[in-house]
């Protein structure tokens, strides 16, 4: 049969280091095609190469049975070929109808060269109404959400008659219910033949809606296969090389004495009268929808906005925290949303930003003891398993996990006591993930305070001893490790305490 | 709240420094700028600028007004010193106006001045062609105008032109410095910025009595901006190339005072003499130190006192020349020291 | 792993060296060109006490850079505390220490209130270095009365003119003060913090760092150098001019831009500004030598900057 897309026999190296060897990709037209492995495995660099961004050392690229070449995005998006990042790529600043057509504007005057909005809004429209999207193509794109924006992404690919759409982590930063949208859109695409290459780490979307699942491992083809005919564990098995016997390997830890106590926080209407507490040797997951409030709560705790009300207590005293200094002073510490904008220094190398916390105690008197933090940092590299040569490398060119073992490092040299994870795992590959969570048990074995955020129910119900559940600014719910399931953090998140969803 | 009320006190203290600042950025030490610059930003700023009113002891309720490019250094504050006590003492009212080197504001404020019912005005022009309008405008309704220091591009426009003339200055110091040195020998030239009238202008006057000294040669010549410091390194550099030098002629006494400093430093005094134009007291100082040759002056206060006249004239009826040009002064250690006692008086 | 060579080579990256090989031919050339002017030791000398009052000014701009701010005052603020200083020096028997000190203090309070603007009023530092700029240079106009302070006392001239072991004192004050700068930045908690609120004041924030403190410190660094240069460029032309340093800080911005110091903070290692200073002072000093005219200077200089600030943008886009 006639695949839409082939890559045949792919091999690419970079200076002397081989990222793909052999690797071969056959997508059916009108498929769902998921593209697995764990981050370094090769895949966004076998998407670049499709996009024409990189030249292959040896190996071929056919459509539909023919032979093409790619010479770079905008050519191959005249082939048919388009690609949704994970970091979208829109104009921030200009119209919903301007960023569709972005590249190849509709034109008043030829000779002018006027560009003709109202018909490219019509047209935008046009689309909108097939795909029953209710966005207003004259509407500003800062003021959309990031799943309008993935939206207004996949209008872009369609009027350009793309026959492979390439999306990259897209629900990565949206919600479940958001995220239904967006296959809605993918189950239509398919109709039209449209085949689609879906990169994620999400386990039980790639189950849900991908029809053929391929895997890379270390810049090798291992397989493909249906998605109906593979189980989860044969696939990490393919993906990892090695069994994994559980995804979340929980211990059970006893908890110790109450150590933080936050009574009726209030912070105008982010947080609204908050009250739980937190022991010792606990992991205390904090869920809900997006929005819900969550990261206002713990950025309330460490200092980073003022209280508008309530009290916060560490071993029952009650605390003034004026600014992440006084948290940290408290021995807390703060791994935030988003690591790029809060949690690195991207400029900066891993040991640099390993010390950021620790500065003064690696000091004597105002100078840095340079030997101690290079000392420091290999250490950490290697207990966290940080994949780098050297501590000298900058940050910004490690993997997303890596990444946040950076960013893990760099705090647990704080030696904190309490230790606040906001979306610990997100856009991390599932052997990273898997580290991630051996580290907070054993953070929590050795007498430590843990509070988790996560938007994933199933890595809350995972890895947690007790959750609260969030909605609007407030506290809905508590539920306890024996009690937990789905569809009960999901009505706590759905509701405010007292009114029914 | 209080982070925006403490950014709008910086601003706003930002903001009136600025308007004290205005027109003072690229001011030479004394001798005219370019024109054609002028500081948008600043012009509602400065609309309300300085007016003052002198009270007359007796004559006559007429007032003499005296626009000034700018009032911020030696030069100007010369020449409307001299206006000003001439002005009083043919017996009218002076006032004084400063544009901050913006030619629209000088427009602005003539025509304020004749609304107000001032009959006769001096004008140091901003810009040779913007302000011609504005002199239009006030010949038709009957004022008498004096245009001093810099000729406007249509000199018929108005009544007179009182001033010093660049392309003489130039020459009166470069026959000087060709004779100190024996009319032979090589010259270096200090600038003011390309292009400037006053720049230009005395090139000019170099270039012609250079004519008649086929022996002197012209080594180096860059500018340095009117400004001190440019000109010490400048010089620094010549002294060091391996040519030499036996005199360095620069356009103002801010320049040559930089080149003088160079010369003393590579103890090259008894070698090199320096020149200088404006005769500030700071260049009267250094001739009488010995650390320049000669200072030319442009007659500033002449110029203020002939143009003073020559509007009391044309009040009074009196015929007046179409142009008066103001003798240039040379001064040397002779003559120096008077010089500078009146100035400091 | 084999990327270890790689990465090592990463750090040292070609633009640093660039600029090395650069200065290197730039100067072998000159001396090719004029054996006689150019590669006199005295006419060296002179290299390294012009490249001085700049090369000052870039360690506090360098601070500022790396940051994460720009200060465009630092030319302003050399007149006033130059004016200020002068206006001491007249004084017959002061102490001329008690000029030093003023030209200090005027050069601090100025980059305070840069610092306070930006730190604490939020505004961004290009629009209040711009709105300082003028006004400072308002300022030493009307204390200074107009006109430049003249009449100095020698004491204060003699902080310039004096030589140790063969050097002009210039130069060490230069060295000294870029030798400081360099360790400050280097090994220091608070140097690594200058790196961090430019790298990303974000997470600087986060990680308990008090931005805000640091940047008026920083804003208030620069205004002390920049103090500094007015005090030694009124001890050099004897005079205290309202109308000194004027276009000073482009150049010392040009001199860390140059050394690799990239604008958009962070990143960069302090030698660099050396090497920029001492570029921009060779071309001057050469093309002096060589009769060719300021303006022509200035187009070079300009394409050595844009050349600089390419290789910075080239250099990060290899990053990602």
């Amino acid at each position: 049969m006639n695949y839409a897309l082939e890559m045949k026999n792919i091999y690419k190296s970079f200076s002397g280091v081989k990222v793909l060897q052999d690797v071969t990709l056959q997508i059916k037209p009108g498929e769902v095609h998921a593209l697995m492995g764990e981050n370094g495995a090769g895949k966004s660099t076998l998407m670049k190469i499709l996009m024409g961004i990189y030249k292959v050392d040896a190996g071929m690229i056919c459509m539909s049975g023919q032979e093409v070449a790619m010479h770079g995005p905008k050519d191959a998006m005249t082939k048919g070929i388009a690609m949704i990042h994970q970091e979208l790529n829109t104009i921030l600043d200009m119209e919903v109808a301007e960023n569709v057509f972005m590249g190849r504007e509709l034109l008043q005057n030829k000779t002018l060269r006027l560009v003709d909005k109202n018909k490219m809004r019509a047209e935008t429209q046009r689309y909108f109404d097939e795909l029953e999207i209710d966005i207003n193509p004259k509407a500003n794109m800062r003021t959309l959400s990031v799943a309008q924006m993935q939206l207004v992404e996949i209008v872009k690919a369609i009027s350009v008659q793309s026959r492979i759409i390439v999306m990259d982590e897209p629900t990565s930063a949206i919600t479940e219910k958001e995220a239904e949208i967006l296959f809605k859109q993918i189950e239509r695409l398919k109709k039209q033949d449209v085949a689609i290459i879906y990169i994620s780490h999400k386990m039980n979307e790639i189950f849900k809606i991908s029809d053929t699942i391929s895997v890379l491992r270390d810049g090798h083809f291992i397989g493909t296969k249906a998605s109906t005919q593979l189980s989860e564990d044969e696939l990490i098995k393919m993906m990892v090389g090695r069994e994994i016997t559980e995804i979340y390997p929980k211990e059970e830890t006893a908890r110790g004495a109450i150590i933080l106590e936050v009574k009726n926080l209030s912070r105008k209407k982010h947080v609204q009268d908050a009250s739980f507490s937190l022991h010792e040797g606990e992991v205390l997951g904090i869920a809900g929808l997006i929005g819900a409030g969550r990261s206002e709560l713990v950025e309330t705790i460490f200092g980073m906005y003022p209280k508008t009300g309530g009290e916060i207590l560490i071993n029952g005293k009650p605390i003034t925290l004026k600014s992440p200094a006084d948290a940290i002073r408290h021995k807390i510490a703060l791994i935030t949303e988003d690591r790029k904008l809060t949690g690195l220094n991207l400029v900066g190398t891993v040991k640099e930003n390993i010390s950021l916390a620790s500065l003064q105690a690696l000091a004597h008197g105002g100078i840095l003891d340079k030997k101690r933090e290079l000392e420091i940092a290999d250490k950490y590299i290697k207990e966290l398993g940080i994949k780098t040569p050297s501590a000298d490398v900058l940050v910004g060119n490690l993997s997303g996990g890596n990444q946040q073992k950076v960013v893990l490092a760099k705090w647990l040299l704080a030696q904190p006591d309490i230790i606040i994870f906001d979306e610990p795992t997100r856009g991390i590959d599932v052997g990273a993930k898997r580290d991630i969570y051996i580290l907070i048990n054993e953070l929590a074995k050795a007498g430590k305070a843990i509070i988790v955020i996560s938007s994933e129910m199933a890595e809350i119900i995972g890895i947690c001893d007790r959750t609260l559940v969030m909605c609007e600014g407030q506290i809905t719910g508590e539920l306890y490790r024996s009690q937990f399931s789905q569809e009960l953090i999901m009505a706590y998140a759905s509701r405010k305490e007292g009114k029914p969803a | 709240m209080m982070k925006k009320a403490l950014a709008m006190l910086v601003v706003m203290t930002m903001g009136f420094s600025a308007l004290t600042a205005c027109g003072s950025n690229k001011a030479a030490d004394n001798s005219t700028t370019d024109t054609t610059e002028s500081k948008a930003a600043n012009d509602n700023a400065e609309k309300e600028e300085d007016v003052k009113e002198s009270d007359s002891a007796s004559g006559s309720d007429e007032t003499i007004a005296l626009f000034m490019t700018h009032m911020s250094n030696e030069f100007t504050i010369t020449l409307s010193g001299a206006v000003e006590a001439e002005v009083e003492a043919r017996g009218y009212k002076y006032s004084v106006y400063d544009a901050g080197q913006d030619v629209a504001t000088q427009v602005d404020q003539i025509e304020q001045a004749i609304t107000l019912g001032v009959k006769g005005i001096i004008i140091e022009p901003v810009s040779v062609d913007g302000v011609v309008p504005a002199v239009r405008a006030a010949k038709e309704e009957g004022v008498a105008v004096v245009i001093v220091n810099q000729k406007i591009s249509d000199p018929s426009a108005a009544d007179c032109y009182v001033g010093a003339d660049a392309a003489t200055t130039g020459e009166i110091l470069m026959k000087k410095a060709a004779e100190d040195i024996g009319g032979k020998g090589n010259v270096a030239f200090l600038l003011g910025p390309m292009g400037s009238d006053g720049q230009v202008g005395r090139s000019e006057g170099f270039e012609n009595v250079l004519k008649d000294y086929p022996d002197i040669n012209v080594v180096f010549q860059d500018t340095a901006e009117w400004q001190t410091e440019p000109a010490l390194t400048i010089t620094e550099n010549w002294l060091n190339s391996g040519k030499e030098i036996d005199a360095i002629v620069s356009q103002n006494d801010g320049m040559a005072v930089g080149a003088a400093k160079a010369v003393a430093d590579a103890k090259l005094d008894d070698r090199v003499k320096v020149y200088g134009i404006d005769a500030t007291s700071e260049g009267l100082q250094a001739v009488l130190d010995g650390k320049l040759a000669a200072t030319v002056s442009q007659g500033t206060e002449d110029q203020g006192k002939l143009s003073a006249d020559a509007c009391a004239d044309l009040l009074e009826g009196i015929e007046v020349k179409a142009e008066t040009i103001v003798d240039n002064v040379t001064y040397t250690k002779d003559n120096a020291q008077e010089a500078l006692d009146a100035i400091k008086k | 792993m084999k990327n270890k060579n790689e990465n090592k080579k990463k750090i040292l990256n070609y633009r640093e060296f660039g600029i090395f090989i650069a200065f290197f031919t730039l100067v072998i050339v000159l001396m090719i060109i004029s054996p006689n002017a150019f590669a006199k030791p005295r006419n060296l000398i002179n290299i390294l006490k012009q490249a001085s009052v700049n090369g000052i000014l870039s360690c506090g701009m360098m601070f500022v850079i790396i940051s994460g701010g720009i200060d465009l005052s630092a030319g302003s603020t050399i007149a006033l505390s130059g004016v200020v200083a002068a206006l001491c020096a007249q004084i017959q028997g002061l102490p001329v220490i008690v000029a030093v000190l003023a030209a200090l203090a005027v050069g601090a309070a100025v980059g305070a209130v840069n610092g306070f603007g930006v730190a604490y009023a939020g505004l961004p530092p290009f629009i209040i270095t711009l709105a300082t700029m003028t006004g400072i240079r308002g300022l030493a106009l009307i204390v200074s009365g107009g006109s430049p302070v003249y009449g100095l006392a020698k004491s204060f001239e003699n902080l310039t003119n004096q030589f140790i072991l063969g050097i002009p004192i210039l130069a060490i004050y230069f060295i000294v003060i870029v030798l400081i700068s360099g360790f400050v930045l280097t090994k220091t908690v608070f140097g690594r913090r200058v790196y961090a609120i430019g790298g990303n004041e974000a997470t600087a924030r986060v990680t308990g760092i008090n931005v805000k403190r640091m940047k008026l410190t920083v804003y208030t660094l620069c205004g002390l150098t920049a103090g500094v240069a007015g005090l030694l460029v009124a001890s050099r032309t004897v005079q205290g001019s309202p109308t000194a340093g004027d276009g000073y800080e482009m150049d010392a911005i040009a001199a860390v831009v140059i050394g690799g110091i990239s604008m958009s903070g962070g990143s960069g290692k302090w030698y660099g500004t050396i090497i920029g200073a001492l570029l921009l002072a060779v071309i001057s000093n050469g093309l002096d030598i060589l009769g060719v005219s300021s303006n022509y200077q200035k187009i070079i200089k300009g394409v050595i900057i844009a050349v600089a600030v390419y290789l910075d943008l080239r250099g990060k886009a290899r990053q990602e």
